[in-house]
């Protein structure tokens, strides 16, 4: 029995089979990263390759073409790898067929295609539903009733030859659109389909061609395994970069719209009562709007955004890391802890504008009856509480009880022992659940449009200066802070405003699109700098505890 | 051997009050593992002792004589502790022990798994407090006081009698601050930001504080350079003398280790052992270990648990090593069961 899945010992050199594999690899992630870019818009499909791009190579081939040409070499190239390994060509250890996933994958992708080209063939006659089933069960059988070498090579190569064909052919080009015939407009562009038909076809050729590198067997299932979990998680940190590089690309020339560098260009901030004019000078973050400015910017909005998200998480953390602490080392475990677990969890899963619509009818209220900053700060305080609860429960619940025993069997205080050595253990979990609750906090409009801001565009000498604010009183409350009562504007709040309303754009503004971006860009920014600062945190908090 | 009584199958089940007078020899306990299977296994029991019946384990089943625990010995009982008795739940875990151990002595308590040893452990510094569901009835007496009481002083309990757990368990600080810990959070020195700012600031004391008890712990020759690494860089068997020197740094009278050297390999394990030597000269250290020659080699004397929760056996240790007086004592120590 132990000699049925015998394989050779040391490997053969095989070097020449295993190149052209990781050839068609290779080719099959560079098919996947230009679909992805050119679902994003990057590369254009019809953009013709040499024309603009200052590439003289290969004048005059739309990218549709080169995809299609490159396609069909691959599906080629697997199904020669898959072919080569049959006849006996190339040294592999085949299983004795594909695998119940595969074959009942590559039948699935067979139905779909026989039955897309036959309805669009035929249009309107029920024809799709034979030529699916025929197309589908010719891979099935191909994939079941062949060894693993031609059942995982053919069908995946081939689909990758037809598409590719159908491109360089011309039968989809740039131009191409599938009406689906709904009553609303609804169609599919060659701006989607060649794209994600590339991404589909590199994905299934890459995968037969890793099981050929591996010689096809365990091993080469393995290859194939790997190469679909790498791409994907390229993939996903890929499309994030995208995302953010899409942002930014559109959101810097906005950004920078007047905005110098020399010494003394900038505003004069003042330290200790030195006051230094700052050599550089971006208006869009230095300015706020008004009409006898140069340039306008989102000064007032960047302040209140960072006001808020310190003002939520000052108000949320301690109370939020207090009742965690009462909840898991005070409280008996039963009915109560039950009832603030659902109850917690509840209140993170709670739409944001119910938080609003409390803040505005609740707080509002209390603190002047005007919209104002510290109404928004609590409000969004009161979003960031359940799961700064939730997630410093679990930290304090993963700190092990053998430091709890051994501070304990020191006679020290079950109030000293949480304070000293619990919570410092817990804390790096604590922060972890601040990054993510900050996330969502920062870039929240709907509670802060119901309870902290005022008018969409708010002057530079407007931004809230809390720290200023302060002012300290002979009678009760005695300390009083006018900053935190009036109301401001927050980033998401003033691209909401610029989108939707439109307010003064053509007076104020000059470029809305570009105001809108790089409004969005800077909210990103400000959004990633309180990341950096967390995961700043949690680092120096983990270096504390451990000793790397 | 010819003490040893066979049971019934009838009485398995019930488990004999500690002072009921079963059969003719007075003040006899009979205390039996409720779970135990039933069949005698004769073609084992090698010699005359036909009668005594075996557990699935190998153990023979034999009441327990009370003179086997009587341990005479010179000096001032530090422990005293009469009919101790320990439920989990239903699960009676220690069954009427009674023993007294003398001060500035090793006292080593052998056993199987499981037969109570780490819950009698706990009970001389009342860690049984902390785990949900334990009950604790009998009396322990330290110096002669009740410990068992209201009124006791658990910080001031178990600033007197330390504890040394089985796996290392150093906090996540640095060494310096694992040390200190202990006078830290009890206020004997102050090294805080406030006592900095006014002037009292222990800083030196603290030094001198951690220098002595590092060195006691025979660490400090190995860490002196490193006092601010943190201390869960140190290796498993520098850790559990970290342990110790954190245990010794609110001056203690009574050390309790609970198999201190189970998860260290033999040379950092005999390092454990000098140490726990020369601890011995001005503590009162009680070791729980699983490995026998250890409690030999270590011990003044030993106290053997078994199955069930009852101390069978208490004695000098080269008495109970070389001459038990209880037949399953024997079994467990040449290795029969356990
Ligand atoms: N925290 C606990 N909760 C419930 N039962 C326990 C607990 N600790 C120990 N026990 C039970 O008490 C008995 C004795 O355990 P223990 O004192 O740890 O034995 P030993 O240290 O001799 O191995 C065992 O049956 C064990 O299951
Ligand atoms: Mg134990």
């Amino acid at each position: 029995m132990a000699g049925a899945t015998r394989t050779p010992l040391i490997r053969e050199d095989a070097s020449r089979p295993e190149a052209v594999a990781g050839l068609a690899i290779a080719v099959a992630v560079a098919l996947i990263a230009v679909g992805i870019a050119s679902l994003f818009g990057l590369v254009g499909i019809d953009a013709t390759l040499g024309g603009g791009s200052g590439m003289t190579a290969i004048g005059g081939v739309t990218t549709v073409t080169a995809l299609g040409g490159l396609l069909v070499a691959l599906g080629a190239a697997v199904i020669g790898l898959g072919v080569g390994s049959a006849l006996g060509y190339v040294e592999t250890e085949p299983s004795p067929n594909a695998g119940l996933v595969a074959t009942v994958a590559f039948a699935g992708v067979w139905f779909v295609l026989g039955g897309l080209a036959a309805s669009v063939a035929f249009d309107g006659v029920l024809a799709w539903l034979p030529a699916g089933a025929a197309t589908g069960g010719a891979a099935f059988v191909t994939a079941a009733a062949t060894r693993e070498d031609v059942g995982s090579t053919l069908p995946a190569g081939a689909v990758a030859v037809v598409i590719g064909g159908t491109f360089l052919t011309g039968t989809i080009g740039p131009s191409w659109v599938w009406d689906l015939g709904f009553e609303q407009q609804a169609s599919l562009t060659a701006t989607f389909v060649v794209p994600a038909a590339t991404i589909g076809c590199g994905l299934l050729a890459g995968w037969a061609a890793a099981k050929a590198y591996g010689g096809f067997g365990a091993r080469g299932r393995r290859m194939g395994a790997y190469l679909l979990i790498y791409v994907n998680a390229s993939a996903i940190i890929g499309v994030l970069f995208l995302l953010i590089a899409f942002t930014a690309v559109r959101g810097i020339p906005g950004l920078l719209t007047g905005a110098t560098v020399a010494p003394g260009a900038g505003p004069t901030v003042s330290v200790l009562g030195v006051s230094v004019a700052l050599p550089v000078s971006v208006p869009f973050v230095m300015n706020g709007v008004s009409l006898l400015n140069d340039f306008q910017g989102v000064l007032p909005a960047i302040v209140g955004t960072v006001w808020l998200v310190v003002g939520a998480v000052v108000f949320a953390v301690p109370l939020g890391v207090g009742a965690a602490v009462f909840l898991t080392e005070y409280a008996e475990r039963g009915r109560l802890t039950q009832a603030v677990e659902i109850a917690t969890n509840g209140l993170w899963s709670t739409p944001s504008i119910v938080f609003g619509l409390f803040g505005f009818t609740f707080l509002v209220p209390r603190f002047g009856g005007t919209k104002s900053l510290l109404s928004g700060m609590l409000t969004l305080g009161f979003m960031l509480l359940p799961l700064v609860l939730i997630t410093s429960r679990e930290a304090l619940l993963a700190v092990p009880d053998e430091y709890r025993d051994a501070s304990a069997a020191l006679g020290v205080s079950k109030w000293h022992t949480i304070r000293s050595v619990v919570v410092p253990a817990a804390l790096p979990g604590v922060v972890t659940g601040v990054i993510l609750g900050v996330g969502r906090i920062a870039g929240e409009t709907a509670p802060i449009l119901l309870t902290m801001t005022g008018g969409t565009f708010v002057s530079g000498d407007r931004a809230a200066d809390v720290i200023g604010g302060f002012a300290f009183t002979a009678q009760p409350p005695f300390v009083t802070n006018p900053e935190l009562l009036r109301a401001t504007t927050a980033l998401p709040f003033q691209l909401y405003a610029l989108i939707t309303a439109g307010v003064g754009l053509g007076d104020n503004v000059s470029n809305p699109t570009e105001f809108q971006w790089a409004t969005a860009f800077v909210l990103l920014l400000v959004v990633l700098s309180f990341y950096a600062v967390g995961i700043g945190a949690r680092y120096y908090f983990r270096r504390r505890l451990r000793h790397e | 051997m010819s003490e040893t009584t066979p049971t019934s199958e009838t009485d398995r089940t019930t488990t004999e009050e500690p002072d009921r007078e079963t059969t003719e020899e007075p003040n006899q306990t009979t205390t039996e593992e409720p779970n135990q299977t039933t069949t005698a296994e004769s073609t084992e029991a090698d010699d005359s002792t036909n009668a005594t019946t075996h557990t699935t384990t190998g153990e023979a089943d034999e009441r327990v004589r009370e003179e086997w625990r009587e341990y005479e010995f010179a000096g001032k009982p530090k422990f005293a502790v009469e009919d101790l008795d320990v439920h989990y739940g239903d699960d009676h875990a220690l069954q009427g022990v009674s023993i007294e151990i003398p001060e500035n002595s090793v006292t080593a308590l052998i056993g199987p798994s499981g037969c109570g040893k780490s819950t009698f452990l706990r009970c001389l510094n009342r860690m049984n407090d902390r785990i949900k569901g334990a009950r604790v009835d009998g009396s322990v007496r330290i110096d002669g006081r009740e410990i068992y009481q209201d009124g006791v002083n658990l910080v001031e309990l178990r600033k007197r009698v330390g504890m040394v757990f089985q796996s290392p368990n150093p906090f996540p600080k640095s060494i310096r601050e694992n040390v200190a810990y202990g006078p830290a959070k009890h206020g004997d020195i102050e090294t805080g930001l406030l006592a900095r700012l006014l002037g009292r600031s222990d800083e030196a004391a603290r030094d001198r504080l951690v220098e002595e008890c590092l060195r006691d712990a025979a660490l400090w020759e190995e860490v002196n350079d490193r006092l601010e690494d943190n201390a869960l860089g140190l290796s498993g068997g520098q850790q559990q003398r970290l342990c110790i020197a954190r245990c010794l740094s609110v001056d203690p009278e009574v050390i309790l280790m609970d198999e201190p050297a189970s998860a260290l390999d033999p040379i950092a394990t005999a390092r454990i052992e000098d140490l726990i030597e020369q601890l011995s000269e001005e503590y009162t250290v009680v070791i729980v270990t699983h490995n026998m020659q250890q409690a030999a080699r270590i011990s003044d004397q030993t106290a053997v648990f078994l199955t069930g929760g009852e101390l069978v056996e208490y004695g000098d240790t080269d008495q109970v090593f070389e001459d038990p007086r209880s037949e399953r004592v024997e079994d467990y120590i040449t290795g029969k069961f356990g």
